[in-house]
């Protein structure tokens, strides 16, 4: 090949300018607004890591801080488990299996607001949500409730419906996943007389070690940055009781236009993203690397 | 074998359908029960349960949804979004990787490693700034402020998969296209974007479905009512209509969703293989 750095440089360069200007370039801005005090008008009052000390003191960022930590927790076991269930229930049959992967996945390409907006139908009391109706007609109408208003409930309910639209990601990876183990091995397990429940638990899922790493950081690192679920379906509320990191930062920008509050809270999630991505790598490096 | 054998063996045969069955169910049936009340008439929704099935189809619900917002426009604009997106993600994407892989030029790998910065980034972290820059010089309120974050933000990604799939196609047919005087960018043009032509259709369709159903960017930016998508729309019209006109309400839910949904049971493989390669090359 012959060489023109020149030429080369005319290729790459228009993506550089428009990711350097609208990735790189904001970041930078956000980490100088974070140590300002600032409303977007008047003048801005360097604070140091005032913002940031601020945060500690916060009640409300800190019940978000869990209440993201609990989502993603609880959101990844589930997305993974559901994810990984669905892959072997298509593993376990024989007719139907592209069909049945399809209509498993719908969820996944329809918008999250759109999902979010159906489930606050259906979780709804007046008028009377699909769940509610239910649990009327099967005699169990001392438990209806007003789950979105329920501050024990919403941020399960909020986690379990980012969780149904995002699960069917998980099954389609680990489905490919797989289906392409090679069949020796497989035919290798049957001779030693292995049936179909040890062939997936001893043979079939620790040969996807390295895809189950992969959507491990996948998963946790997405669930970290959880956003419109929590934002449409129940605002963050009732009280602070949904609230993520993102919804908070959210608002502090652009409800209360502390700029450089929710900037401070804006970088404080990019790094969290990074560390838990970095150290996650690291605790599953063996594992990625086994294909 | 006996009876019972055989009856044990049936019934183990059955598990897996059973398990079929029930994972069908919880994925599709909050998305067939919003489209079955959506045809219900206002009267049968407000008089029976939610469970109950519809004495008969009516799109009433349909015909106001559409006539009190502007829901075709708000369809126009996120597939007007959408599309440049696409374009122009792959017209800077698919220079850039062949750049970094065949061109090899010095610093190649650096250039490759700081485009993969993006992948980690949350877009909070790059909004507000964003939505200052914009605003200054008039490009809040437009398309362009949909389009360009995204862009960018899907870059990392495009540049990733172009690259992994560059890598194998062979430089012979490069070198060989040298020596008969094509010039680089006729030889990325005529050779190398044809071939790659499976990496750009697992781009455009990832990209499709996060640009079509993108909430932040456009729920921060836009305020002209003319310009929102089917997201941002959808939120307005629920906190319009939701509390007055239930069934108007359902419908325009399921309108926001038959775009997408209609488009992947057509390409059904490539949009679950093209969200896959998008969601593990991360």
């Amino acid at each position: 090949m012959v060489r023109k750095p020149l030429t080369a440089w005319l290729f790459v360069l228009p993506a550089l300018l428009v990711f350097t200007a609208l990735v790189i370039a904001p970041i930078l801005w956000s980490l100088s607004l974070s140590l300002v005090r600032w409303n977007g008008l008047g003048k801005q009052v360097f604070v140091g890591f005032g913002n940031y000390l601020q945060m500690l003191r916060d009640k409300v960022f800190v019940e978000a801080f869990f209440n993201t930590l609990f989502f993603s927790i609880v959101g990844s076991v589930v997305q993974l488990l559901a994810g990984m269930a669905m892959a072997v229930s298509l593993l376990a049959i024989r007719r139907f299996r592209n069909l049945i992967r399809v209509a498993y996945f719908v969820p996944a390409v329809v918008s999250s607001v759109a999902i979010a907006q159906i489930f606050g139908q259906v979780l709804a009391v007046q008028p009377e949500g699909l769940v509610n109706a239910l649990l009327g007609a099967v005699g169990l109408g001392q438990y209806k409730a007003a789950f979105l208003s329920e501050p024990r409930l919403t941020l399960l309910i909020v986690t379990l419906v980012d969780a149904y639209k995002f699960c069917a990601i998980y099954m389609a990876i680990y489905y490919s996943a797989l289906i392409s183990i090679d069949s020796e091995m497989l035919d290798a397990s049957l001779v030693d007389g292995a049936n179909w429940l040890q062939q997936l638990l001893l043979v079939r899922i620790p040969a996807i070690r390295a895809t189950i790493a992969v959507t491990i950081v996948l998963v946790v690192s997405g669930t970290l940055k959880g956003f419109d679920v929590s934002f449409v379906l129940t605002g963050g509320g009732p009280g602070a009781s949904s609230e993520l990191v993102s919804t908070y930062l959210y608002k502090s920008l652009f409800n209360s236009s502390n700029f450089g509050y929710g900037s401070a809270i804006a970088v404080f999630l990019a790094i969290e993203c990074l560390l838990v991505v970095i150290a996650l790598r690291w605790a599953l490096r063996s594992e990625r690397a086994a294909t | 074998m006996s009876a019972a054998t055989t009856r044990r063996g049936s019934a183990w045969q059955m598990l897996p359908w059973l398990a079929v069955g029930f994972f069908l169910v919880v994925q599709l049936l909050p998305l067939v029960w919003i489209s079955i009340a959506s045809v219900k008439t206002p009267a049968e929704l407000a008089g029976t349960p939610m469970y109950a099935l519809p004495a008969s189809i009516d799109f009433g619900n349909y015909v106001r949804a559409f006539a009190t917002s502007p829901l075709l426009k708000y369809i126009g604009n996120s597939a007007l979004v959408a599309l440049l997106t696409i374009v122009l993600t792959v017209a800077l994407a698919a220079p850039a990787a062949f750049a970094i892989e065949k061109l090899r030029f010095p610093g190649a790998q650096k250039v490759l490693a700081y485009f993969l910065i993006g992948l980690m980034i949350p877009v909070f972290v790059a909004l507000l700034p964003t939505f200052l820059a914009f605003n200054r010089i008039g490009l809040r309120d437009t398309y362009w402020a949909l389009i360009l974050p995204q862009v960018a933000f899907n870059l990392p990604m495009a540049i990733y998969i172009y690259t992994g799939f560059m890598r194998n196609i062979p430089d012979t047919l490069i070198e060989a296209a040298t020596i008969d005087g094509a010039s680089t960018f006729r030889i990325f043009r005529s050779i190398i974007l044809p071939l790659s032509t499976n990496a750009t259709v697992t781009i455009a369709v990832f990209n499709f479905m996060f640009a079509w159903n993108e909430f932040v960017f456009a729920n921060t930016f836009l305020t002209s009512p003319a310009l929102k998508t089917l997201p941002v729309g959808l939120q307005d019209f629920v906190g319009q209509y939701g509390k007055t006109d239930l069934g108007a309400t359902f419908a325009a839910i399921v309108v926001s969703i038959v775009p997408t949904v209609l488009l992947y049971l057509f390409l059904n493989r490539r949009v679950i293989d093209g969200m896959t390669a998008g969601a593990t090359k991360g």
